[in-house]
């Protein structure tokens, strides 16, 4: 039987765009996207950009943070590319004088001007202890023993170093800093104590403990990932495969299911959420079970309408035709079809679980108290909102655009993957 | 032409239970599938023709069930089998050809999945490489590359796809293959080529077809036998010629002369008095009497047997049939 010779039979056109779209793979039709679309494909790009950006920093926080995230590394309240302040002497310009060890002497004490009742001149003496230590064992002969002179003021002190008195002054750079207009035969040295001179700036300021905003933000990200990313997945793999077997068997059991996820469902979440952490107490594991039952309704009603409408479909009923047995039919005929689905929600739900999730940290619930989260640092800045804006405004942010950036992809790919968006 | 049965029906009744009452969707149909033949079961929309046919492969689901009756093939009692003994004679033995090739395929699975798939779920042992091979011959019989086995279903035309719903029902070498309006969604061309392409497969495999259609034209063309049915009963049931040559049923006459023609000569097309019944309430007796140009007294009052008109020529009409005495009940 020669049925392939037949003329037109082989009626399926091999060539033109519309079979090279068809052809072309998974890759290559995101790109198209753009042709598509119109202007939406910037939307996909930009949104791809901060997911993935946001996950390296998940990923390798400490690559990223300058500070670590729990240790008080700078001053408090220190504002956003401020220099931190720092102990610093000041001489009188073309004295030489740069660092506490240019007062050094072989006899005699050298007069060195601070403010009395600041602690400047303990910091003074102790450094100026371990310069001398070191001196001695050098074969120079030079000592550095300073005659600490008092003044009551800093303006005071500053003129006593302009006119001689003195030979350098030990200061706030912040102080010096509002003075220096009116002594401007003085210099600036370098910082007295040492170890804060090499410490760099902190760009997005310090919090009420001299934590670095920066490094807390960072390491912020990894937490808020993991409760995204886990309280979705485990929602996930409870709501779908329930939503499946719901929807294809029906009956008693589909409705009891039913019933139950819509209890949740109608519950407000924030509120379902703070009850079950409260109940479980504080920790990460607690607060990714406590969202997960909060999603978990999401996928099973999804799951279970779409499977709904599948099982109606011509080819469930070929392939029970041709023998297939319901669990095949499940896995390999209803699962596949309905998938798509659940990856467009997973995407959007990551971004609504780090919502709750931040929220819970903000009330307090779920999280140990000193964890980087992002919700933690809005709740301890909010009391310093007048003498820190920053405490809470980059926390704030970072919810914001983690948020968005997911919920942006979710929708991105759900217009890639909808055919029926895809003819507009 | 006396040839063996393969698949005998008696007396199936169908039920759909809705709110408002059982609908009878195939009422006590009796018929007799011939080995080697390709028998057309005509009826208009909702006469419960796919009904029968899902019936055949015991695939009926709720709220439909079967009432009664017997179904036997190959010797076998369908009725009393598990439904894993089903589930091996569905694909295995009998085949199934749906209306809508476009959706009768699983948009997410290649071709070849589908038919090595079906061959490893009714053979266990045969290795994937085996499978294949097969699914290839037997694509390439049906005139569709082997190179298209790797494609979805949506990359392949109507016909394409409606020849490889029917290489899924060979694939295990069917002897019986139901074919449910295989042709609806096809175009005129491509269904000519479908029909030439089933009476060869029926010669080449052996096959046994039953086509379930509301085209007459169809059946004409292709069927050796033809059943007619109306409102869940079979009315009449004969050999093609027969039964269009001169048919005995009011309502097979009927169909028959609204069909268009191209001889018509601008004279009006016939139309049928009246509209199909409702299944849930059908008439009493004979459910055609309220259309029945033919009707008699008994006819509302008691439903006539499908019994022999001239040799094997059935029809179920009191036209052709002794009437009972009947009482004052009927």
């Amino acid at each position: 039987m020669a049925l392939t010779e037949g003329p037109g039979l082989e009626a399926e056109p091999e060539e033109g765009w519309q079979y090279a779209l068809e052809r072309v793979g998974f890759v290559r039709r995101i790109l198209r996207a753009r042709r598509w679309y119109g202007a939406d494909w910037w939307f996909v790009a930009i949104s791809t950009v901060m997911v993935v950006g946001f996950i390296i920093l998940g990923l390798f926080p400490g690559v990223f943070a300058p500070y670590s995230a729990e240790q008080r590394v700078g001053p408090r309240f220190l504002a956003p590319g401020a220099d931190p302040d720092v102990t610093i002497l000041i001489a009188v310009t073309g004295s030489g004088i740069v660092d506490l060890e240019d007062l050094a002497q072989e006899s005699g004490r050298p007069p060195i001007g601070v403010v009395r009742g600041v602690p400047t001149a303990d910091s003074l003496r102790q450094q100026a202890q371990v310069i001398d230590d070191r001196l001695r064992g050098d074969d120079g002969g030079l000592r550095l023993r300073p005659n600490i002179v008092r003044f009551d003021t800093q303006e005071e002190t500053l003129q006593a170093v302009a006119n001689g008195e003195v030979l350098a002054a030990v200061l706030q750079s912040s102080e010096y800093d509002a003075l220096k207009d009116q002594f401007p035969t003085l210099e600036v040295g370098n910082s007295v104590t040492g170890e804060a001179a090499s410490q760099g700036g902190f760009i997005l300021g310090t919090n009420q403990i001299g934590q670095d905003v920066l490094s807390r933000l960072i390491w912020g990200t990894r937490i808020a990932l993991i409760i995204g990313f886990s309280a979705s997945i485990f929602a996930l793999v409870i709501g779908v495969p329930l939503g499946l077997i719901a929807g294809y068997t029906g009956g008693k059991l589909d409705r009891i299911l039913t019933v139950v996820m819509d209890s949740l469902y109608a519950f407000p979440g924030l509120i379902l959420a703070i009850a079950i952490t409260a109940v479980l107490g504080p920790s990460v594991f607690n607060v990714i079970v406590a969202i997960a039952v909060l999603y978990i309704p999401t996928y099973y009603r999804i799951v279970r309408g779409q499977t709904l409408s599948v099982k109606e479909e011509l080819y469930i009923e070929a392939a029970r035709s041709l023998g297939a047995k319901g669990r095949e039919v499940l896995r390999r005929y209803i699962y596949p079809n309905v998938i798509p689905s659940v990856a467009i929600i997973f995407s959007v739900n990551v971004a609504d679980a780090i919502l709750t999730g931040a929220g819970l940290s903000f009330l307090g619930l779920g999280l140990p108290p000193n964890t980087a989260d992002w919700g933690i640092d809005v709740a301890r800045g909010q009391e310093f909102i007048q003498t820190g804006w920053w405490l809470i405004t980059f926390p704030g942010l970072a919810i914001m655009l983690i948020v968005l950036a997911f919920s942006m992809m979710g929708e991105g790919l759900m217009e890639i993957f909808n055919p029926k968006l895809r003819e507009r | 032409m006396m040839a063996d049965v393969l698949y005998s029906i008696r007396s199936l009744s169908v039920d759909y239970n809705t709110r408002v009452g059982a609908v009878k969707a195939v009422d006590h149909v009796s018929i007799d599938i011939h080995k080697g033949e390709i028998l057309g079961l005509v009826g208009e929309s909702g006469c419960g023709k796919s009904t029968l046919g899902k019936a055949i492969m015991r695939m009926i689901t709720p709220p439909g069930h079967i009432v009664g009756g017997e179904l036997s093939f190959e010797g076998r009692d369908l009725m009393t089998i598990s439904e894993k003994e089903m589930r091996d004679v569905r694909g295995g033995r009998i085949g199934m050809v749906f209306q809508d090739p476009m959706t009768s395929l699983n948009p997410v699975q290649r071709v070849v999945e589908h038919l090595t798939e079906t061959i490893q779920t009714h053979e266990r042992k045969v290795s994937d490489s085996a499978a294949r091979q097969r699914a290839a011959t037997l694509v390439e019989k049906l005139g569709i590359r082997h190179d298209r086995l790797d494609d979805y279903p949506h990359q392949l035309s109507g016909g394409m796809r409606q020849r490889v719903m029917i290489s899924l029902a060979l694939a295990l070498r069917a002897g019986l293959v139901i074919a449910d309006e295989p042709t609806t969604s096809l175009d005129v061309i491509v269904e000519a080529k479908f029909l030439d392409l089933l009476r060869e497969l029926r010669d080449e495999f052996d096959l046994t077809i039953l086509l379930i259609t509301h085209n007459i034209g169809v059946v004409a063309e292709v069927a050796d036998r033809v059943a007619v049915m109306y409102a869940g009963r079979l009315v009449e049931l004969g050999d093609v010629f027969d039964v269009f040559a001169d048919p005995q049923h009011p309502y097979t006459k009927g169909l028959l002369r609204s069909v268009p023609n191209i001889q018509l000569d601008g004279a009006e097309l016939y139309k049928m008095q009246g509209s199909p019944p409702n299944l849930l309430h059908p008439p009493s007796g004979c459910s055609f009497h309220p259309r029945c140009p033919a009707a008699m007294d008994i006819c509302p009052r008691l439903g006539p047997d499908l019994l022999p008109v001239s040799g094997d020529h059935l029809a179920a009409c009191w036209l052709y049939q002794q009437q009972p005495t009947l009482g004052k009940v009927g």
